[in-house]
């Protein structure tokens, strides 16, 4: 088991560097000036050369990509052109943001979802599994975008139950553990539930009546065990493969926040992305893409040795 | 069992129907599935023939009648904030949406297609090489790829359907990889090469079409995601620009207009919902079909 | 409708002139890949050192235990996998090399599988399947899906009915008749059966393989005929092999081998066979002992950890194919006079 740790974790280094290659290149090989953003349009050639030079974007790609990996390496992330202020800082602070409102959303997700597909997946066929599972389709069919617009048009412009956008009175930075602040989660969260919601349901019900149909169930049943213990069965069968599916969930909640978070002004990494697309920030984007990445990366390794650690089917083939 | 078949008393087949046959026998069975494909039919029909049902020009407007409510005269779902008429918006913007939709997903089912097949018939190094570069692909979530490469890029249709293309290839590949070295281990592939066949014709006559039907419906299920992708692009600002009519970037305009009129800025955001679970409606409907257990 | 015991149909005296197949010293190893960089970490030693002569217009039979290499060594003849050594010679040209392309040898050496369903194309008909061999090898497109209605006709299914038909709408039975004509549309001299009548009931077994009698017959094919069932290989075969571990324990006429064979493992095996005659039971215990791993096989003769009449000997070197009677030989220390066994005669 823990060879098999080792093994995975070591093969996430080439990813690693693959990605951080495709990152690089993503953002560099874009058209448009770099120093679009802090220079004026009318600013001399001679200031021109002098920022780029500061910024050091007239080296060669290959110098400035090895510049920057091996500053990434140790944590520095370059400097935004925009705010002056560290990369790593602004990332940070938009991870966490981003992380909590990630966070809530798939416990939402995954317990609506598990016990939806659970109900779908015992009551096979029935009304009870056509309810379901409608559900669960339409959950993953709605642009969750629009849903957020249209929860804030109900809960917030009609019936001003809850606040419309921002993590906090005030349009506050970061969001911290208060009843202030919560309020501000419910909405974002229920919009970002969704999506998961619907997958998760949709995999624990293929799961729940994959497991019922086989024939070990069948042979328990007549050994008379109750349907407690059955249920137990089930639970332990399923439970590697949802929660895998989770853990995937969340991974694709923190890179594709942006959405929501646009709908919302949440300040978490999605709007830290926008501002930096079209702000043209290259240090400030390179630096979300990365840290976004290799997050989704980690995640998935975490993902992996979870689920080999619960079905040991996996770690021996 | 693949395909149906009619027997007489003696057990002589009379008719055998291919593959493709029973399987649409079997969708037509379902009414969830064949509603969502009628749904789907309409909505192609509507974007094809929009310069004919539209009752306006999508892209003239009036100022003074901007904003007005559905049910409004002349305008039955009311106009947007520029004060054209939203009925005509929407249709049109079927066609904008649809392309965005559905064009990289095609165009990745061919590259995709290409690179998995390759690589699952070569095998070996070749294999290893193509899937460990894919690998490093989908080390990125999907919707954070789109925004990275649309960002890069800059705005535009163009930009858009590259970057939604890039996003489906992976996925796409790996399915006809996986796919093509299940069949490839198949007896009948050892016995085509024993005839003397080289590789290309055994892709072409054996491997092909084992291998598409499984590809194409999974391709098929990724368009919805591809239509929310598509429209939330545009949401942003990357994808489609204005004045272009297209549901997603619709839905941006018209957050202005959230408090005021907030059913007209609900409406392209339908439009979306309706299509996307239509697609998927009419792609589960199809892999029940096409999963025969006997 | 059982098997009669008895001798094969055809009894031929091993030609005097060049064999038709000859196999040389055949190897085959196969890595196992393992840790982070798949690094070798073993190899199965699939096929050892096989070498046997096939001649025309006989059946060979090849019997052995799972994984003794059988389908390996019917695999790599085939050249559907390449032998890392030893030489294949048909008619004395090497294939794959000038003298005799890879192309051109496949239209003469043809084969049969196991797994009926598996072994035709789902979405392909009966005739196109078949035709497609011919189709490769250069003939038109119409006159190929004639020779496959011929085919049909000629193993026994009605073109009219089947022709146009779908692999899974026959039966077992009729899909190994498919892959017989199959394996003859491009009219070869040899055709390898590999376990081709095992999945099938017994008494259309019984039909298939009457009519792979009678197309040797009508054509004048070769067969080699792999399989675990030791009635029906003494039924059809004229020679057998016993394989053990990828090498060869003894190869020599059916009768010569099934009357009592010089090989401790081939009695022991051939011996293992139910007798219907309860007058004549079985004396000897069967095999004991589990067969070992491929993967590191016993040092010397393979069989020495398993072989009641095993010595220091045995252990030391390993045999070589020692003639102990007409066209029969057997790889063990026993037949080999001047081994040092105990048993074996002096020369």
């Amino acid at each position: 088991m823990l060879i098999y740790i080792v093994k995975r974790s070591v093969y996430t280094l080439p990813i690693m560097l693959g990605v951080s290659v495709v990152c690089f290149l993503l953002v560099h090989l874009a058209p448009g000036d770099p120093l679009v953003s802090v220079l004026p349009p009318d600013a001399s050639e001679a200031l021109r050369q002098q920022l780029l030079a500061l910024y050091g974007f007239d080296r060669p790609y290959a110098e400035q990509f090895l510049k920057w990996l091996g500053r990434a390496v140790t944590g520095d992330l370059g400097t935004s052109i925009r705010t002056s202020r560290p990369v790593s800082v602004e990332v940070s602070k938009a991870v966490l943001n981003t992380l909590s409102l990630a966070a809530l959303a798939t416990v939402i997700g995954f317990v609506l979802g598990t016990l939806s597909g659970f109900v779908a997946g015992y009551f096979r066929d029935t009304w009870v599994d056509k309810l379901a599972s409608g559900l669960s389709v339409v959950g993953v069919s709605v642009p969750h975008y629009w849903l957020g617009m249209v929860l804030v048009i109900v809960f917030a412009a009609q019936l001003g139950w809850l606040p419309p956008t921002g993590a906090g009175p005030g349009g506050s930075e970061s969001w911290v553990w208060d009843w202030e602040h919560v309020r501000y989660m419910v909405l974002p969260a229920i919009t970002m539930s969704v999506i998961p919601m619907g997958i998760i349901a949709r995999t624990v019900r293929a799961l729940v009546a994959e497991i019922l149909s086989n024939e070990f169930i069948t042979g328990l049943r007549a050994k008379g065990l109750s349907s407690f213990g059955i249920f137990r069965h089930v639970v332990k069968n399923a439970a590697p493969t949802s929660l895998a599916v989770m853990g995937i969930q969340l991974g694709y909640l923190l890179g594709g926040s942006i959405l929501i978070e646009t709908v919302f002004a949440w300040p978490g990494t999605g709007l830290l992305l926008s501002d930096a697309i079209f702000q043209r920030d290259l240090p400030l984007l390179q630096g979300t893409i990365l840290a976004l990445a290799c997050f989704f990366v980690v995640l998935n390794l975490v993902v992996d040795v979870l689920q080999t650690g619960l079905d040991p089917r996996i770690a021996r083939s | 069992m693949l395909a149906s078949v009619t027997m007489d008393s003696a057990g002589v087949v009379l008719r055998s129907s291919g593959y493709w046959t029973t399987v649409w026998r079997r969708f037509r069975r379902d009414p969830v599935a064949v509603a969502a494909l009628a749904v789907i039919v309409l909505l192609v029909l509507v974007a094809i023939l929009a310069p004919w049902i539209a009752p306006q020009d999508p892209y003239k407007g009036m100022t003074l009648r901007r904003l007005r409510p559905p049910g409004t005269d002349g305008y039955p779902l009311g106009t947007d904030e520029l004060g054209r008429d939203m009925l005509s918006r929407l249709i049109f913007g079927a066609r904008l949406s649809l392309f965005m939709g559905v064009t990289p997903v095609l165009l990745a089912l061919i590259i995709g297609s290409a690179i998995g097949i390759t690589a699952g018939y070569i095998g070996g190094f070749v294999n290893t090489v193509l899937m460990r570069t894919i690998d490093v692909f989908f080390a990125f979530p999907s919707v954070l790829l789109a925004i990275a490469l649309s960002g890069a890029m800059g705005a535009g249709i163009a930009n858009g359907l590259i970057s939604l293309t890039v996003v489906f290839i992976p996925p796409i590949a790996r399915i006809a990889e996986s796919v093509t070295t299940g069949v490839r281990g198949l007896d009948y592939i050892e016995a085509a090469r024993a005839s003397g066949a080289g590789a290309i014709s055994i892709i072409r006559h054996h491997v092909l079409g084992n291998v598409l039907g499984p590809i194409f419906v999974y391709g098929m299920s990724l368009i919805a995601v591809s239509m929310i992708l598509a429209s939330g692009l545009s949401f942003l600002g990357l994808g489609v620009r204005p004045p272009e009519p297209e549901w997603g970037l619709m839905l941006n305009t018209l957050r202005t207009a959230l408090y005021t009129q907030p059913l007209l800025c609900a409406l392209p955001g339908v439009m979306i919902f309706i299509t996307s679970i239509s697609f998927n409606l009419f792609t589960d409907g199809l892999r029940s079909a096409m999963d025969i257990k006997a | 409708m059982t098997i009669a015991a008895a001798s094969p149909v055809q009894t031929r005296p091993p030609d005097a002139g060049r064999p038709l197949l000859e196999v040389n010293d055949l190897v085959k190893h196969f890595p196992i890949r393992g840790g982070l960089l798949g690094r070798r970490r073993g190899v199965v030693r699939a096929v050892d050192g096989v070498s046997f002569d096939l001649h025309a217009g006989e059946t060979l039979g090849i019997v052995g235990e799972s994984g003794c290499g059988k389908s390996t060594a019917a695999r790599t003849i085939m050249h559907l996998i390449r032998p890392d050594s030893g030489t294949i010679r048909l008619a004395g040209k090497v294939p794959g090399t000038a003298e005799l392309s890879l192309k051109a040898f496949r239209a003469r050496v043809q084969m049969v599988f196991q797994d009926s369903y598996a072994s035709l194309n789902p979405r392909l008909t009966i005739e196109e399947s078949i035709a497609y061999g011919p189709g490769v090898h250069g003939l038109a497109g119409d006159e190929a899906i004639r020779r496959a209605r011929r085919l049909l006709d000629r193993v026994g299914l009605d073109p009219l009915r089947f022709a146009g038909r779908y692999p899974h709408e026959l039966s077992g039975g009729q899909r190994q008749r498919v892959n017989i004509a199959r394996a003859l549309a491009l009219e070869p001299t040899v055709v390898v059966l590999d376990e081709a009548v095992s999945a099938l009931d017994k008494s259309v077994e019984a039909q298939v393989l009457n009519l792979l009698l009678d197309l040797k017959e009508e054509i004048g094919l070769t067969y080699i005929f792999i399989s675990h069932d030791l009635e029906v290989v003494r039924f059809m075969a004229s020679r057998v092999m016993v394989m053990y571990l990828g090498r060869v324990a003894e190869i020599g006429p059916t009768d010569a081998l099934y009357d009592g064979g010089r090989h401790p493992y081939a009695q022991a095996l051939l011996g293992s066979m139910l007798s219907m005659d309860p007058d004549h039971r079985a004396e000897q215990a069967p095999l004991s002992g589990e067969p070992p791993n491929p993967i590191n096989p016993p040092a010397g003769c393979r069989f020495h950890t398993r072989c009641s009449f095993a010595e220091a000997v045995c252990s030391a070197k390993a045999p070589v194919l020692a003639a102990c009677g007409a066209g029969h030989s057997a790889a063990c220390h026993m037949a080999d006079p001047g081994s040092g066994h105990s048993r074996a005669q002096a020369a």
